[in-house]
């Protein structure tokens, strides 16, 4: 009798433990992406940035942030927040495929949006990866 | 009472005694004469416009001011000759602190004498013994004599066969300074037909002036005195003495007792001290006014640990009352309003504001204060690396492109408040203009903060070193 209340015990830990890991993403796929490149363009042509820029023109009409990732291996996602002297002003979140990936996420420019501006890489652990910085000018 | 001598400024004090000094000196430069007793009608119609004003008769209190103006104009022109004598006779030092120095003694014995035995040989006489007044422009004529007073000296200028017996002998203190004055005649009707034009001058004189007339009448042997519009008629030896001693009291007093003149000195000199200070309170504390007024509240004594991060207000509304004439001088760096932050504690604190906070120049009083409260927020300072970011403003010009730019150091120590430090994120540069430059290079930028809520941490700099690489914008 005592030995069957020790063998139910012990199921019932082994299940709920079984349970709690379900919930979890998997370690690897949390951390299986590299960020090798990032910078803020004019514009995306053939998947490449173009006008690659730390001071854009208010008359640039639209700017992008593109970043590229190697080891990706599995499909997880990131997220450009895009900052205007410290204030959130959107988040877009981008999925990465394996084995490597490269996407980009761009805002249109206002006359009210010149000055500094920044752009936090932040990955599936929501861990800030990278951080670009930039301004709006005439 | 400790609460109302409070607002006695020192100033205040000065400006009763220095004025009740003034009044006292007007005093003893005039007394005795007409110019105090109109003065003193002036005082009376000044305290009437006063009590006007406080009841608010409007027309009442405007015309006793335009009389009170018309008579201190009329004092000017009708008392010339006073004011003239008090201030071309005297030199500064009696002007100013000197009390007048006694006349000689006017031996009225002698006057007794010789007026009794004009009287009883019927010789016509007409004496005039002077008073505070000069009346070198009253008296016409005579002949300048400045002899001592004798009994010999007057019955010989009265006597028939002197050349100048016809006129007033003008008496002096111990002198006779003129003889055969002519004076001028009285245009009364109510004299007694027996009154001939020796009576009539004798009366002209004492309406128009403070002098005392003796006059001996040839015909009747007979001697009145004439003061002011009264005649006197003298019946013995002791009621002349009397009447000399009483006019001659006026300038001439005896030294071997100065206590009476000692006395009243004292009691005139009370008298313009509560005098003047009844003028002060109606002037300065009766002219009421209420002002408001915004000053910055200063925040003192904060725990050196700690920082404000936060106040409801910077500023406060002081509503004030004083006298006008202190509101109108009042200037803004007089008050001060301080709140005491040596009790406060970390996070949200609330100060009542009251008198112990506002520091007011004497003389004022504290209404109210707006708001009547204030928050402050403390917290403690935390140390924190803050990245840099360029603040780019203009355009480059056309055809380049601004490709890259770091900043060093690329983040900067600094202090501040814990929850300000967690907002704070960034430091930026001041505005870097783009439009001059042409190629890649560096310069000097200086972080910009708001200083009230961060301080640098000791051995960081304000000034970074951007490095920028300008490129040909691809076509």
């Amino acid at each position: 009798m005592q030995t069957a209340r020790y063998a139910v015990a012990l199921l019932l830990v082994i299940a709920l433990t079984a349970y709690g890991r379900a919930d979890e993403p998997p370690e690897e796929e949390a951390r299986a992406c590299k960020l090798v490149r990032a910078v803020m363009c004019e514009s995306i042509t053939g998947y490449e940035p173009k006008y690659i820029s730390v001071a854009f023109s208010i008359r640039a009409v639209k700017i992008s942030c593109y970043t590229s990732f190697d080891d990706v291996s599995d499909t997880t996602f990131v997220e450009h927040k895009w900052y205007r002297r410290d204030e959130l002003v959107t988040v877009k979140r981008l999925t990465l495929k394996p084995p490597k990936w490269s996407t980009y996420s761009s805002v249109q420019l206002r006359e009210d949006d010149k000055g500094p501006w920044r752009v936090e890489v932040w990955d599936a652990r929501n861990q800030m990866i990278k951080t670009l910085r930039f301004s709006v000018t005439d | 009472m400790l609460l109302f001598l409070s607002t006695i400024r020192w100033q205040d004090v000065i400006d009763i005694l220095l004025n009740s000094y003034i009044l006292f000196r007007l005093w003893v430069l005039f007394r005795g004469t007409n110019v105090i007793r109109v003065l003193a009608g002036i005082g009376l119609l000044w305290l009437f416009q006063r009590i006007a004003v406080a009841l608010g008769l409007i027309v009442t209190s405007w015309a006793m001011q335009g009389i009170i103006a018309g008579a201190a104009l009329i004092i000017v022109i009708v008392f010339r000759n006073e004011i003239r004598n008090v201030l071309q006779a005297k030199n500064l030092r009696t002007l100013l602190w000197e009390f007048p120095q006694k006349g000689k003694r006017t031996p009225t014995d002698a006057i007794i004498e010789a007026v009794y035995d004009l009287a009883r040989n019927r010789i016509g006489a007409l004496i005039v013994l002077l008073g505070k007044e000069n009346l070198d422009e009253t008296i016409q004529g005579g002949v300048r004599w400045d002899g001592l007073v004798s009994k010999e000296m007057l019955v010989s200028i009265f006597y028939n066969g002197n050349p100048v017996h016809d006129g007033a002998a003008i008496i002096k203190d111990n002198r006779i300074t003129r003889v055969a004055g002519i004076l001028p005649l009285s245009m009364r009707d109510d004299l007694p037909q027996y009154y001939g034009t020796r009576h009539r001058a004798a009366a002209g004189l004492a309406e128009k002036t403070d002098a005392l007339v003796i006059v001996v009448s040839e015909e009747r042997g007979q001697v009145v005195t004439v003061k002011g519009n009264s005649f006197d008629a003298i019946h013995d030896n002791l009621s002349l003495e009397k009447i000399l001693d009483n006019h001659l009291g006026m300038t001439c007093r005896d030294n071997k007792d100065p206590r009476p003149a000692r006395r009243e000195f004292l009691t005139a000199a009370v008298a313009c001290v509560l005098c003047m200070i009844a003028v002060w309170f109606s002037i300065a504390k009766g002219m009421e006014t209420l002002t408001s007024l915004e000053v910055p509240l200063e925040y003192m004594n904060r725990d050196p640990h700690m920082q404000i991060v936060s106040t409801s207000i910077n500023t406060v509304r002081l509503h004030l009352s004083g006298s006008s004439a202190l509101i109108s001088s009042l200037r803004t760096d007089q008050v001060k309003a301080k709140l005491d932050l040596s009790k406060a504690v970390n996070g949200q604190n609330t100060f009542i504001l009251s008198a112990g906070n506002i520091v007011l120049p004497p003389g004022l009083r504290l209404n109210r204060i707006e708001p009547p409260d204030v928050d402050v927020s403390l917290d403690k300072p935390v140390l924190k690396e803050v990245p840099v970011q360029i603040d780019w403003v203009g355009a480059l010009p056309e055809g380049l492109i601004l490709e890259s730019a770091t900043v060093v150091p690329s983040q900067i120590s600094v202090l501040g408040a814990e929850g300000i430090m967690e907002h704070t994120r960034t430091l930026y540069t001041e505005k870097v203009p783009l439009d001059k430059l042409q190629s890649s290079g560096n310069l000097t930028a200086r972080v910009s903060f708001d200083q009230s809520k961060l301080s640098l941490a000791s051995g960081a700099k304000s000034d970074v070193v951007i490095n920028f690489a300008i490129g040909r914008r691809p076509k």
